[in-house]
């Protein structure tokens, strides 16, 4: 096991106690592939915050491989033990798609993208005059830049269309099984969904078993 | 990648940004360079009625300062009774209605020798010699020269006192005007000594050798007399100007003595009143060359006018009405709409740069080194903006010190209009006229403007981030 929510909960203060997330608890091993799934507002991608280490539970913790994230500190954990993959891909927009990889702490960013098949020709080019599809699989190859043994993605497939959606779940399963990472993805997508080697359906910020 | 080379391809790649806060810093450099230099720059003002004779160098008390040092003083014995640097001030009664009498003494009024001294020690200056203030003095067993027509009620009843450290350089022998007609002229550490007029020697049936008495003028009731000996007799082709009306100052009742005399008999041995101080300069073909290492002697120039041979004086701006007050406030008011306006630029260059900070955050990177990179651009673009500020600070910096002194040249000229007839002058104003100005950027500015501008950055930056320190990065990445 590498990364356990331990019942934690998560209220918005700003919303007059909103009670988003609810006593969960779950685990997340290594070599396998998660799907996050539930309905707008269950509190999926308020979860993954949480595992990711963008903010504190309000209650419970987070471990990672036994250890509380909040021991190291959140930095800590985000920019060691996990990588993050979104919706709008989230790369730096004055950088080349080289150097957007190259933000993830490799020195090789040749081989990752290779690896996520990106034209050489594309390596130079500022990142945001690659497709959208290209610049998704940009992003995950600067979030296994980092060595991280958790890949988090939020609907990584979202602005994609479906045949590019299949290329980016492919790529998130090999990363999954042939780099031996902890993939969790939060998505809506059934497609992505039944890839999984796992589901954890939330509802109204419960896990249903 | 560092966050010196990220921020080094942030500042080359988004131009727009740059560019702004370069027009921006550039601006508030050249305008911070341009008040500082017009705080410091030095007027070049031409008064005929006042230039040093001959391949010699004039230095004289500067009037204005001369006030605002007795302001400041006023200022600081703060509506009471006391004394301080050579200024007095007194509460009298007259009348029933409460007064403020306030005075100053020699040691405030006087040339300070040791500024003398150091002038004189400037390479070129061949010798100098020390004039004191025309200094009133009661005959006693002499009889002065009096104008018969003239009631003399207002006048002291006495004769003036001129003292020079070596009277071969006083103003009026160095001229031509007046000269030794019988005997000699005093010699440098003489003691007790005269040189009297032709008119006077006569009326008098004085010689060279006789002794005459002076008491002091002022203080009738003063018992001590003081002997001189005539060393000289002097005559004049033009009558020497009066210091002030009456026959005491009459160009005949002028009496040379040596430098300590006026003042013993003025009842202030060892506190002496120097007016005037000038330098000889060794070859004339260096005069010009001399004047520069003059100017560059290490005194409080602000308290002093230094004339050359053709009524030229370099008055600092502090000496010139209110321009270094202007510059000053200049400075104030470009430092706060700087910062206002650099504030808001951080502001926009925070918000347009939200997705930037919240993909570094999720990446690990922390807060404080997210805000370190900012700072690194801005300070990499400010110190391209304050060098290229530096070529163009000459020029501007002469621009605007032209026009605050024309601003102040105009406004003094109104005053004046305004004042004519209604205000009652301590002194006779000479008439000087504003020939240059020459405003100069040293490199103590150059460190202050860079210091303020890179203070104002990091003030600016810091207070916009404080936007970024009070989030997390969830509520920062839920923005985009």
């Amino acid at each position: 096991m590498i990364l356990e929510a331990k019942n934690i909960e998560y209220v918005y203060k700003s919303q007059k106690d909103r009670k988003v997330l609810g006593d969960i608890s779950v685990r997340f091993e290594e070599k396998k592939f998660y799907a996050i799934i539930g309905a707008s507002g269950a509190g999926k991608t308020t979860l993954l915050s949480l595992l990711a280490g963008l903010d504190s539970p309000t209650g419970g913790t987070v471990l990672y491989e036994g250890e509380d994230i909040l021991a190291k500190g959140l930095n800590y954990h985000r920019k060691n033990h996990v990588s993050l993959v979104f919706q709008e891909y989230n790369l730096i927009d004055y950088l080349t798609t080289e150097e957007n990889v190259r933000l993830g702490g490799t020195d090789k960013p040749g081989e990752l993208l290779t690896k996520v098949n990106i034209p050489q020709e594309a390596w130079k080019r500022n990142v945001m005059k690659l497709s959208g599809g290209q610049q998704q699989r940009v992003a995950i190859a600067r979030a296994l830049a980092s060595n991280a043994k958790v890949l988090l993605a939020d609907e990584p497939t979202g602005n994609l269309d479906e045949q590019t959606a299949e290329g980016i779940i492919e790529l998130l399963r090999q990363t999954a099984h042939e780099l031996g990472k902890c993939v969790i993805v939060v998505t809506h997508s059934k497609y992505l969904a039944n890839e999984a080697d796992e589901i954890v359906q939330i509802t109204n910020g419960i896990i249903d078993s | 990648m560092r966050g010196f080379s990220l921020a080094w391809r942030s500042v080359i790649r988004k131009p727009v940004k740059s560019i702004l806060l370069f027009v921006t810093v550039f601006t508030i450099s050249l305008l911070l360079l341009a008040g500082m230099s017009s705080g410091k720059a030095t007027v070049q003002m031409q008064d005929n009625t006042r230039q040093a004779v001959g391949a010699g160098l004039l230095l004289e008390e500067n009037e204005a300062d001369r006030h605002r040092r007795i302001d400041e003083l006023s200022r600081q014995l703060d509506h009471k009774e006391g004394s301080l640097g050579g200024y007095h001030q007194e509460k009298i009664t007259i009348n029933g209605v409460e007064n403020w009498r306030t005075w100053t003494d020699n040691s405030f009024e006087t040339l300070l020798v040791e500024d003398i001294e150091k002038i004189a020690g400037t390479e070129g200056i061949a010798d100098y010699n020390i004039t004191t203030v025309t200094t009133a003095a009661r005959p006693v067993g002499f009889i002065r020269i009096e104008d018969e027509d003239v009631d003399q009620y207002s006048d002291l009843g006495g004769v003036s006192l001129v003292g020079n450290k070596d009277m071969s350089m006083d103003s009026n022998f160095l001229s031509g005007n007046a000269f030794i007609m019988d005997g000699r002229m005093i010699k440098e550490g003489e003691k007790d000594v005269c040189v009297i007029s032709a008119e006077l020697a006569d009326k008098n049936q004085l010689e060279i050798g006789s002794r005459i008495s002076f008491g002091n003028c002022r203080d009738k009731e003063d018992p001590m007399i003081y002997e001189a000996e005539v060393v000289g007799i002097y005559r004049v082709n033009q009558p020497i100007a009066p210091y002030m009306y009456g026959d005491t100052y009459r160009s005949e009742n002028i009496i040379f003595t040596d430098l300590d005399f006026p003042e013993k008999v003025d009842g202030k041995a060892g506190d002496p009143l120097y007016e005037k101080a000038y330098f000889k300069i060794a070859d004339v073909d260096e005069y010009e060359a001399v004047k520069i290492s003059v100017m560059g002697v290490d005194i409080a120039w602000e308290r002093y006018d230094l004339i050359d041979n053709n009524g030229n004086m370099n008055t600092l701006s502090a000496n010139f009405n209110e321009m270094e007050k202007y510059s000053r406030t200049l400075v104030w008011v470009i430092s706060g709409a700087g910062l206002i306006i650099l504030f808001l630029i951080f502001q926009f260059w925070m918000k347009s740069r939200n997705r930037e900070i919240g993909i570094m955050l999720s990446m690990g990177t922390s807060k404080i080194r997210i805000l370190a990179q900012i700072m690194a651009e801005a300070l990499m673009i400010a110190a391209v903006a304050v060098l290229v500020s530096f070529l163009a600070a000459p020029g501007v910096s002469g621009l605007t010190a032209d026009y605050l002194v024309e601003q102040q040249v105009q406004s003094a000229g109104e005053q004046d209009l305004l004042d004519e007839g209604k205000v009652a002058l301590s002194y006779e104003k000479s008439e000087q006229n504003v020939v240059g100005v020459q405003a100069e950027i040293t490199s103590g500015m150059l460190i202050q403007d860079v210091s303020g501008i890179a203070l104002l950055i990091v003030i600016s930056v810091c207070v916009s981030g404080i936007g970024i320190l009070k989030r997390n990065p969830k509520d920062i990445l839920q923005d985009l």
